[in-house]
């Protein structure tokens, strides 16, 4: 474990000072799983003691079968070259995350965005309700119990594929004499 | 019988040569030069005439409007450049609506770009021409179930060529142009007229996807 060094010496100090669970993904790349409460003090503390200045990215997952929205919020030491992810998850029904933007003004973007496309709120974030999307009346598109496919043939005009169209599967099949295995058929169209 | 001395008079008169007023307005239509007035033309033969060298004068000086939606802009620069030089069938750039007579739809068109479209498209001046790209302003190509791209464009615009392929390489762009200069040539082109006399159908369309419609009421184009 002499080449994970540094990962060990981060996550290590990280569980220490907060109560969290975490592993190294691999090198150069630690994940953390931290709650909901803890996210703002924990990347302070990496910003300002550790000197992960840099916020990458922040991400969301929306885990409907659990009721859940996980954040991401990734951020990099441009010292050591060490990624830091930091997972904690949220109730899906009333999603309200802590705002960080006063820790790196990109995150506003970010956090701009979850609130129209996964409909998270953040207290105190500063910009226009509409982002990217334009007199949107629905639910949050990014959800997963959005149908966008039902919500494109309610709403846009389309146009009837032709009648000779063929399943490609069956076409390659026919032509090539080969057999088709049962679970490769179930994923043909219809 | 001071009446029936006059009807004599005009009568002798008359057989002298000097025309009724009739007799005027007929020579008036005979000897006038044949086009009165700009874009008024006399006779069906003049119109003919004049119709075919000002379809001629179009078709070689398409100005197109530098405005892309999607990735088929980048297709674009390619066919304008020196490798396909699209300046050769007097096609090019255009700065502003108005001085444009081509608005070249290239790619997917999300329902945010659509209400800049069509203002764009209303500012132009006639004859104007709408040529589409790829496959997505067709049937929605591959973004045929998303939320915020509208599926099938001439619901929305007149379109007059259409160019498939996702994206059409720059020698389909230019095939497409020159079937559009076709079409402008026998008069078969020119979506502006077809767009001012169903104006209600397009609007009732663009009105299901535009939800909120701020448009200028008296918007004059």
């Amino acid at each position: 474990m002499s080449k994970l060094k540094k990962e060990n010496k981060i996550l290590d100090k990280l569980k220490n000072v907060f109560d969290i669970t975490g592993e190294i993904k691999y090198k150069k790349r630690v994940s953390i799983k931290a709650d909901k409460k803890n996210v703002s003090s924990i990347l302070l503390f990496l910003k300002n003691q550790k000197g992960y200045i840099h916020l990458n990215h922040i991400s969301c997952v929306d885990w409907i079968e659990e009721n859940k929205f996980e954040l991401i919020y990734i951020v990099w030491n441009p010292n050591n070259k060490l990624t830091v992810l930091v997972h904690t998850r949220i109730d899906r029904e009333n999603p309200v995350m802590e705002n960080i933007d006063t820790i790196w003004d990109q995150a506003n973007t970010y956090e701009r965005e979850f609130r129209e496309m996964y409909g998270i709120e953040f207290p105190g974030l500063v910009g226009r309700k509409e982002f990217i999307l334009e007199d949107w009346d629905n639910i949050p598109p990014m959800r997963r119990d959005f149908d966008s496919q039902k919500y494109a043939l309610e709403n846009f005009a389309t146009r009837p594929g032709r009648e000779d169209a063929q399943d490609v599967r069956e076409a390659i099949q026919k032509r090539s004499g080969e057999e088709l295995p049962d679970f490769a058929k179930k994923y043909s169209r219809d | 019988m001071d009446n029936n001395k006059n009807i004599e008079q005009v009568s002798k008169i008359k057989t002298i040569g000097i025309p009724t007023q009739e007799e005027i307005k007929q020579a008036q239509i005979d000897f006038s030069p044949r086009c009165t007035s700009a874009g008024r033309v006399n006779d069906k033969e003049t119109q003919k005439m004049v119709e075919y060298i000002m379809n001629f004068a179009r078709k070689h000086s398409l100005f197109v409007l530098a405005y892309g939606t999607g990735c088929g802009a980048i297709e674009i620069p390619a066919t304008m450049t020196s490798r396909y030089d699209a300046e050769r069938f007097g096609m090019r750039g255009a700065a502003t609506p108005r001085q444009a007579d081509v608005l070249l739809i290239t790619g997917y068109l999300s329902t945010k770009t659509l209400k800049r479209v069509i203002r764009v498209y209303e500012q132009m001046q006639d004859p104007k021409y709408v040529i589409a790209f790829g496959s997505c302003t067709i049937n929605g190509g591959m973004y045929f179930d998303s939320y915020n791209t509208i599926n099938a464009l001439d619901r929305y615009l007149p379109v007059d060529v259409y160019i498939a392929g996702c994206m059409p390489r720059p020698e389909s762009v230019i095939n497409g142009i020159v079937k559009l200069q076709g079409l402008i040539q026998n008069g078969n082109a020119g979506g502006g007229k077809c767009y001012k006399d169903n104006l209600d159908w397009y609007r009732e369309n663009q009105q299901k996807v535009i939800k909120n419609w701020d448009f200028p009421d008296d918007y004059n184009w």
